[in-house]
């Protein structure tokens, strides 16, 4: 750490093998869309390794960029939400006629190499319930589940209460085992 | 309420037993109660599949990507990257 602060591009590349692949798959569980996730991750290190020298070493370097990336993912389906064309058509439409005419129509789009890669990846029950979790939800559950950090660590990383993140935690596991449940029937 | 009711384990007990660090104490009540035995066996089985989720590896050129837009700051004082 401290020779990636002074400068040191070995040091540099070797936080980067380091952390690239519990960042990119927390991101990628986040936003389920590899390119886009490889984005992110970029940027996550990208703003990391510029801002070195601010960093400091009271906190935990893991749960620094983990917060970072974190950011970056909940921004992004953030704007996302708001991007989203209503499904039932135009908000402005006048009749039902007028809704469906401005409704967006769902071709039938063939499936990329990546389409592929990806539901191959996240096409387990497992990830297809954690995919189904509101946002906050799914980061509480992935850094604490899959991550390992501990709920202080959390509520740090996520600006949140304590009792939130037990909170979220408590309930996004009762929604999984129900949605694990309900993909086995 | 009856006390063994009152004593049931909470959310957290229930990670730490499935994660083996419930005291013993603690720990004996599930020896006890069906209903508690019942949600920590299903608690453990979904802990178990969360820590066995694989972690996925960017594209290979990902560290090069990343390092050609750092400006990284050579001991010396100039910037490269």
């Amino acid at each position: 750490m401290r020779w990636a602060r002074d400068g040191h591009e070995p040091a540099f590349r070797e936080l980067v093998h380091r952390y690239e692949r519990p960042v990119f798959s927390l991101i990628y569980r986040m936003v389920r869309d590899r390119a886009l996730a490889e984005d992110l991750a970029q940027e996550t290190f990208i703003k990391v390794l510029n801002a070195l020298k601010s960093y400091k070493p009271e906190y935990k370097f893991s749960s620094w960029i983990f917060k970072i990336a974190n950011n970056a993912a909940i921004d992004h389906l953030r704007r996302r939400q708001l991007d989203t064309l209503s499904l039932d058509g135009s908000p402005t439409a006048r009749s039902p006629e007028e809704m469906h005419a401005s409704a967006p129509q769902l071709g039938d789009v063939s499936e990329s190499p990546l389409d592929e890669v990806e539901s191959r990846e996240l096409g387990g029950a497992i990830e297809r319930a954690i995919g189904r979790l509101r946002p906050e939800y799914r980061s509480c559950i992935l850094l604490r589940h899959v991550e390992g950090h501990s709920y202080e660590e959390i509520a740090q990383m996520l600006d949140l209460p304590l009792g939130t993140v037990k909170t979220y935690i408590h309930r996004a596991r009762n929604e999984l085992r129900v949605y694990l449940e309900d993909a086995r029937e | 309420m009856n006390e063994r009711l009152q004593t049931h384990l909470t959310p957290e007990e229930v990670e730490l037993w499935a994660t083996g660090l419930l005291s013993a104490a603690r720990t004996f009540h599930l020896t006890e109660c069906a209903e508690c035995l019942a949600v920590a066996e299903r608690e453990r089985k979904l802990l178990v599949e969360l820590a066995q989720l694989q972690r996925f590896a960017p594209s290979a050129d990902f560290a090069e990507k990343v390092l050609a837009q750092v400006r990284i700051q050579t001991p010396s004082g100039s910037h490269h990257g």
